[in-house]
């Protein structure tokens, strides 16, 4: 049986991703903060369905040294229940701020859940998903357009705009799949950005001001069911051919900003190291290479 | 320039050693929260190419503190500026508290900060301009029913901060106390500034424009710096009314807000 990864597993998009892939036969390991809601979600899906197989696994993904040890405890997992192989990541999870707010290494909240903790986590998980040539899959956000990443001061200390800081990390996440994509072609991991268009979520009415609160609750009324988007997901785990493409909305491919470039995602990718402390394997050039030809 | 920063881990603490770390300063951080001084010393190290060096230690443990003299006084480390943001707040009616705790609040924010002050002024580099920040709070401006405690333990410190001030000009040391309202750094300050309603939005500040200008503010000399037009409007308009309507608006609108947070958790 293949196995997935979901970080924020236990609500919105990625429970029901969750629950749609066990659905399907797949072993799903989630990861959720809050005790509470994982042994929620995991009733909901055992409810639905008691053969689903499924397992969270807690973690505030904020804190670096949470990925690195729920990521031990995965490995450790998958290479009892799947000789160590992992079909696909699937990094979900992400928050909205109103205001600064820094993690324990003083990094900038959104940068750091939306885009840092899946960098590091799919690091940690590399050698599980070169295994089984997986997958890896980032949450987007058309709002990744009409942006670039503020390079000289990427936790945008000195002009702090949730919104700005919000839409940076999700060009980031494209970035990361880019930047993946360079680096392991060779190895058969395919990294994948999905929009899930405006989705009836949480995400900001949690921990935010009254102003987005407000906000996010007039709009989510015009959205749609986390069922929706869940099908994406499912739609790049299933297909037996990889998928091509790197940004998809409703199982289609659809056109990304043009900030997406190589160039752009190798600088990422050395500042993302350097924040995680740790460095991907080169293979980068190589891989270019081959392409070439 | 050599900076010590106490409460390093905490929410401001973490907001001024990035600001610190970003003007390339080197830091000597202490917390009591170990794991918490590990991060932010990763965190700052990645960022910024800057020297970190941490100690945790229990401030208000005279013991506790002589150890952390010690080390400082092993490596020769002389410091140019000294942030005391460690500190503590608990809300509610003064008899309805834990005793201990609330002794505990004086303990911190009074005794062990001025013990670390004693401390970090005989060990400032010789000849060179000396930075100290308190950190007060725009409660330190007025009495504070159902924050009795912690508003005079603020009190304490702007006061304090003005005397010690005019006794070190000549020692070419500048003292600034900072008086921030309400400031985002956790679920649980998010939560209490919520529950305040209109008022708890109008006097947050912004905690990376605090970080940014209290330093700012501190190296141009200056001795109080109150965040935000709303907040230096309330500390005017508290030195000129009555004490006692102060404290009776102030227990009105706590009594509200308490009871609004306290039903939300």
């Amino acid at each position: 049986m293949k196995t997935i990864v979901i970080t924020g597993a236990s609500s919105g998009i990625g429970l029901e991703t969750a629950r749609i892939l066990t659905r399907k036969g797949f072993n799903v390991l989630g990861i959720g903060h809050s005790e509470v809601n994982c042994n929620r979600a995991k009733g909901s899906i055992l409810s639905e369905n008691p053969d689903a197989d499924i397992t969270y696994f807690l973690a505030d993904l904020m804190q670096q040294r949470e990925v690195i040890r729920v990521a031990d405890e995965i490995t450790l997992c998958l290479n009892q229940k799947s000789n160590g192989k992992l079909h696909a990541l699937i990094n979900n999870a992400g928050c909205v701020r109103s205001w600064y707010m820094t993690t324990e290494e003083g990094y900038e909240q959104q940068f750091a859940l939306n885009h840092l903790a899946g960098f590091l986590l799919t690091y940690k998980l590399l050698p599980a998903l070169k295994k089984a040539h997986g997958r890896v899959i980032m949450t987007g956000s058309e709002s990744h357009k009409g942006i670039r990443v503020h390079w000289d001061d990427v936790m945008l200390r000195r002009r702090y705009n949730p919104l700005t800081a919000y839409k940076q990390s999700k060009l980031c996440n494209l970035l990361f799949a880019k930047g993946l994509n360079d680096r392991y072609a060779t190895a058969a991991i395919r990294a994948y950005v999905v929009d899930p268009g405006l989705v009836k979520t949480g995400i900001g009415n949690k921990e935010t001001g009254w102003l987005v609160n407000f906000i996010w609750t007039l709009r989510k009324r015009g959205g749609v069911q986390p069922e929706v988007p869940a099908e994406t997901y499912a739609f790049l785990c299933e297909r037996e051919t990889v998928p091509d493409g790197l940004y998809y909305y409703l199982c289609k491919k659809k056109n990304y900003s043009k900030q997406v470039t190589s160039e752009n995602a190798d600088r990422l990718f050395k500042l993302s190291e350097r924040l995680c402390g740790i460095e991907y394997e080169n293979e980068i050039a190589h891989d270019r290479k081959v392409r070439a030809k | 320039m050599n900076v010590m920063i106490t409460g390093a881990a905490g929410g401001l603490g973490r907001a001024l050693a990035n600001e610190c770390g970003s003007r390339g300063f080197n830091l000597f951080l202490t917390d009591v929260n170990e794991d918490g001084l590990l991060s932010i010393k990763l965190g700052l190290e990645r960022q910024f190419n800057v020297t970190v060096t941490t100690k945790s230690c229990d401030l208000t443990n005279a013991e506790s503190v002589d150890k952390m003299l010690a080390i400082i006084d092993k490596y020769g480390i002389r410091f140019d500026m000294l942030l005391n943001i460690a500190g503590l707040d608990f809300e509610g009616e003064f008899i309805g508290r834990d005793r201990e705790k609330l002794v505990k609040i004086v303990m911190l924010n009074n005794a062990a900060t001025l013990r670390i002050t004693h401390a970090i002024i005989k060990r400032r580099r010789p000849g060179k301009h000396f930075t100290i920040v308190f950190v007060s709070s725009l409660a330190s401006m007025f009495p504070m029913p159902l924050k009795a405690t912690y508003a005079a333990s603020k009190r304490f410190l702007l006061d304090f901060a003005a005397s010690l001030r005019q006794e070190l000009k000549k020692e070419d040391v500048n003292v600034l106390a900072l008086c921030p309202g309400g400031m985002v750094t956790t679920q649980e300050t998010l939560c209490s500034i919520k529950a305040q309603g209109f008022w708890g939005n109008v006097t947050t500040n912004p905690l990376e424009d605090v970080a940014r200008n209290t330093i700012d503010r501190a190296l141009a000399g200056r001795s109080i710096y109150v965040p935000g037009i709303p907040n230096r409007l309330l500390s005017f308009f508290g030195k000129i009314m009555p004490r006692s309507w102060v404290a009776a608006v102030v227990y009105w609108r706590w009594n509200n807000a308490q009871s609004k947070w306290l039903n939300h958790n």
